[in-house]
């Protein structure tokens, strides 16, 4: 395992930009997410560090070695495809020897190497069947062995999951995190599914058309987000625009007054999570905008509910199931201030509220 | 983005090899058709211009009278329109026939589905000479259906059935259906079901289903398989000589009959370039017609 | 099946019966065919009075017939290796390496599919006496002519069946091999060639039943003592028509079915005719 540092990778087919500048650190043993949506440039920057593509610009050093120029082969990474791409014509075993072959791996030691890895995924039993014989599942499992099994310098996951069905999904998410963990990888994670890759990283960087947005741990990422992007796209934001007042507080364009924490110059946006957000018959707390309840979703284990704010505007706020506000009526399932037409407060802390100065 | 083959690594050694390895592989095949078909061909048009004089057969000339002269000459006029005429019909009647055969085997979900198919692509397999043989059989003044007719009572003597314009087109369209069912049964599996189904739960009954929906929409593949029909009818060679004898002449017959038996090149060579034009100019004109029709108001 | 409403029963019915009846149509001369070979009198006559082998055993001890198979088959075996080897490498040629010109020399491979049989033959047969006068040897009337010729019917279905099937390759699972190692000829020879096997040895099967059976092109270039099965049975089914040419007729039906039963298990057919 290695540490891999990507310098002002930049990449361009003809005139359009697929990843702008891109440079990163990763720690030997970390599991690094690339987020975003499609055509953000996760995808493609997997596919130069693995080596299938070639950088317009950049380096990429996997442990300190340049590795820009050499050819795929040599470069020592271990990649999992979104579809698997398991050799048809090949048993398990067979694809998992494959990679031992072309590593020059004594034939004593390939056998033991290809029982620990299948053991590790549990396809042990499998050894000798062939991909179609096998399930979505199964085949994906095979694949991470398939590129374990060569003790890779660093393991490229491209969007492993998004084949599975949900259940499948959350299964051999929690197995690729144990592995990487137990077996200390170097690990990039291309997901476009935020929950996956806060679910699975040690950090996260944010891609939105080739231009990495933030790079941080998942708590850093999802409280402190940088700009309107990255607090958009993971979870859900409500965003107020308007410019600092006096000092400590907001002014929103539509005359709404939101007390903040710290001052940002030149904030042209406020932003409040909807999970931060409690709806109160009376006024309670840092900020409390008075509104009125127009509609309520059940989600199962949450409820949210959208209120509109005298001052015009729509805040949403999200209601773990079972919570319950206290004495001051505050909100449960089948509680007042839910129903639509209810007078309420929206109340939030000064603390829980983001600045972005776009 | 493939991208595989040719960014393995980014220096520019290796990157005029595989341009050149590319051409060097498709080059024999290349030089054989080039030289056995394209360069005969050209040679054949060159041919249609000279002139042909019985005592001295082939002179070089460049000259149009073989064209001239196919279409003065009202014998091989009709030669011409009867091959035209054969084959419309054997592609119509195809077309006709067939269509309920691909719309079956498009739409079962039998588990004798590939047996089906495959029974289609064997006659297909075997040669026109042994299907039309099969024919003479059927059609023949002993064939199974004077003999069942006779066996009936229906008739004293046998029908003439065999050297006609019939079993011309008899012969012709059994031959060419399997290519037709084929080629729309492929169409119609590409189709989403689902837009039948729509169809039928906005309230519209089968016919109008199918003539609303399945038609326009199955239209460019159809248009695709008739011409390919078509194209082969009016190229056939083995059926009409075999199943119309004296009694129909056909272009590819006539032709070849002009190059081999009265050595005429330069007229045989005209007759080919004449078939081939033809064909390819008919077959087009359907195509368009078919897509103006059909395709022009999916569009709008 | 599009489930109709039981106000129409015997639609589903008649549709059934009348695909069946156009099976029928399409199939009863092959199986008539091979219904006479076994009759027992020399001359074409409904009811059949008996049923006998000896018309097999007539059609081989013909010599017209027996060089005319065999001469068939050897055509077919070269026609077909050659035809495959020189269109697998033409078909990866134009597919894995973009060169200037790929897809004009990929139509050119394809185009002898669309000149008719006898066009060609003549065409061929008019340059083979042209080029025996400037090369001062034969050619018409010769093995290697009509194997040449037919070379240019094979060459095309080859690349069709194999572009084909590359098109269909997931571009992932040679990616994969390079990842775990295996430089782009390895990853090649080792994952995506056997991959196209079955293509492959689809070409070469269907390759061999497209010159056996061939009449058109071969009509024009064969010669005195080297005739082809299909000639042979035309010239005299011009003259006869009886079992013992439903005999020979029979013998092509099913070799010819039975190759291509096998290649089916390699390729759908259907999808390629």
């Amino acid at each position: 395992m290695a540490k891999v540092t990507l310098e002002s990778l930049h990449k361009q087919f003809g005139a359009s930009v697929a990843v702008a500048d891109f440079s990163l650190e990763i720690a030997d043993g970390e599991l690094v997410a690339f987020l975003g949506p499609s055509g953000c440039g996760k995808t493609t920057t997997l596919r130069m560090i693995a080596g299938f593509l070639a950088p317009s610009a950049g380096t990429i050093r996997i442990g300190g070695k340049d590795v820009t120029d050499l050819p795929v082969h040599k470069r020592d990474t271990g990649m999992v495809f979104q579809r698997y791409a398991l050799f048809p014509h090949m048993t398990v075993a067979q694809n998992v020897a494959f990679g031992l072959e072309m590593h020059k791996v004594p034939a004593a030691e390939r056998d033991g190497r290809i029982r620990n890895v299948l053991d590790m995924v549990r396809m042990a039993s499998l050894r000798d069947r062939y991909p179609r014989q096998l399930s979505g599942g199964q085949q994906q499992r095979v694949a991470i062995a398939r590129a374990l099994a060569i003790q890779p310098k660093v393991f490229l996951l491209d969007e492993p999951l998004s084949n599975l069905d949900a259940k499948l999904r959350l299964e051999v998410r929690e197995e690729i995190r144990a592995l990487q963990q137990r077996l200390g990888l170097t690990t990039v994670f291309v997901t476009h599914d935020q929950e996956e890759a806060l679910a699975v990283s040690d950090r996260m960087a944010i891609m939105h058309d080739g231009k990495v947005q933030q790079v941080g741990t998942p708590d850093a990422v999802y409280e402190r987000p940088a700009n309107r992007f990255v607090a958009d796209f993971l979870g859900k934001m409500n965003f107020f625009q308007g410019g600092l007042a006096e000092g400590g507080v907001f002014g929103t364009a539509k005359g709404a007054r939101i007390r903040v924490a710290n001052d940002l110059a030149g904030a042209r946006h406020v932003g409040v999570r909807p999970e931060r957000v409690r709806l109160a018959t009376a006024p309670s707390g840092g900020n409390a905008l008075p509104g009125v309840v127009e509609s309520t979703v059940y989600l199962g284990s949450q409820l949210e509910v959208r209120v509109k704010l005298e001052s015009g505007e729509a805040i949403l706020s999200q209601l773990a199931n079972g919570s319950n506000g206290g004495a001051d009526a505050g909100v449960g399932i089948g509680g007042t201030p839910t129903q639509a037409g209810t007078r309420v407060y929206a109340c939030f802390e000064p603390a829980d509220c983001v600045m972005f100065a776009d | 983005m493939n991208t595989s083959s040719s960014a393995s690594t980014a220096a520019s050694v290796s990157r005029p090899r595989p341009v050149r390895l590319g051409a060097g592989l498709a080059f024999p095949a290349a030089l054989v058709v080039l030289l056995i078909i394209m360069v005969p061909l050209l040679q054949l048009v060159r041919y249609s211009f000279n002139h042909f004089d019985p005592t001295e057969m082939m002179q070089q000339a460049f000259t149009l009278e073989n064209y001239t002269k196919f279409f003065a000459d009202p014998y091989y006029r009709d030669v011409f329109l009867t091959t035209v005429g054969v084959a419309a019909l054997c592609t119509v009647l195809a077309l006709v026939l067939g269509f309920p055969v691909a719309y079956f085997l498009a739409r079962t979900d039998s588990r004798h589905k590939s047996l089906y198919v495959i029974l289609l692509v064997f006659p297909l397999m075997v040669g026109s000479v042994v299907r039309a043989a099969g024919w003479m059989v059927i059609l023949g003044n002993a064939g199974i259906v004077n003999a069942v007719l006779k066996r009936l009572g229906l008739i004293d003597q046998s029908l003439q059935l065999m050297y006609t314009p019939t079993a011309v087109v008899v012969g012709t369209t059994a031959v060419v259906m399997p290519y037709l069912i084929l080629t729309l049964q492929s169409v119609l599996e590409g189709m989403d079901f689902s837009v039948e189904e729509a169809a039928r739960n906005l309230g519209a009954d089968f016919f109008t289903t199918f003539r609303r929906v399945v038609l326009p929409i199955a239209a460019p593949g159809v248009a695709a398989g008739t011409m390919l029909v078509f194209i082969l009818c009016m190229n056939a060679y083995a059926t009409p000589v075999l199943l119309g004898g004296t009694g129909l002449t056909m272009m590819a017959p006539a032709l070849y009959d002009q190059i081999t038996r009265a050595s005429n090149w330069p007229f045989g060579a005209a007759m080919a370039l004449i078939l081939v034009c033809a064909t390819l100019l008919l077959a087009l004109l359907s195509n368009w017609l078919i897509h103006r029709r059909y395709v022009k108001t999916m569009a709008s | 099946m599009l489930r109709r409403r039981a106000r129409f029963p015997w639609a589903r019915f008649l549709h059934r019966a009348f695909v069946a009846l156009m099976y029928l149509f399409m199939l009863c001369p092959l199986i008539v065919v091979v219904w006479l070979s076994f009759f027992k009198d020399a001359i074409l006559y409904f009811p059949p009075s008996g049923y006998t082998l000896q018309w097999y055993v007539k059609a081989w001890a013909n010599e017209a017939f027996a060089n005319g198979f065999v001469f068939s088959l050897q055509v077919a075996l070269l026609a077909a290796v050659c035809g495959v080897v020189l269109g697998v490498m033409a078909a990866l040629g134009i597919t894995r390496y973009r060169f200037a010109g790929a897809s004009s020399v990929n139509t050119m491979l394809l185009s002898p599919l669309l000149v008719p049989g006898i066009v060609a033959g003549i065409a061929i047969y008019l340059f083979y006496l042209r080029a025996e006068n400037t090369l001062d040897r034969d050619i018409v009337g010769t093995y290697g002519g009509l194997v040449i010729a037919h070379v240019c019917l094979t060459i095309p279905w080859t690349v069709r069946l194999v572009t084909a099937s590359m098109a269909g390759l997931d571009p992932s699972i040679e990616e994969a091999a390079r990842n775990l190692g295996a430089s782009g000829r390895v990853a090649f020879m080792r994952i995506t060639l056997p991959m196209l096997r079955p293509a492959i040895v689809a070409a070469a099967l269907f390759s061999f039943i497209v010159s056996f059976e061939n009449l058109e092109l071969s009509l024009s270039l064969v010669g005195p003592g080297h005739t082809t099965l299909p000639i042979a049975i035309m010239q005299y089914l011009e003259f006869n028509l009886d079992p013992t040419i439903a005999a020979v007729s029979s013998v092509q039906i099913l070799l010819l079915g039975l190759i291509m039963l096998v290649t089916d298990r390699f390729v759908k057919l259907s999808q390629v005719v």
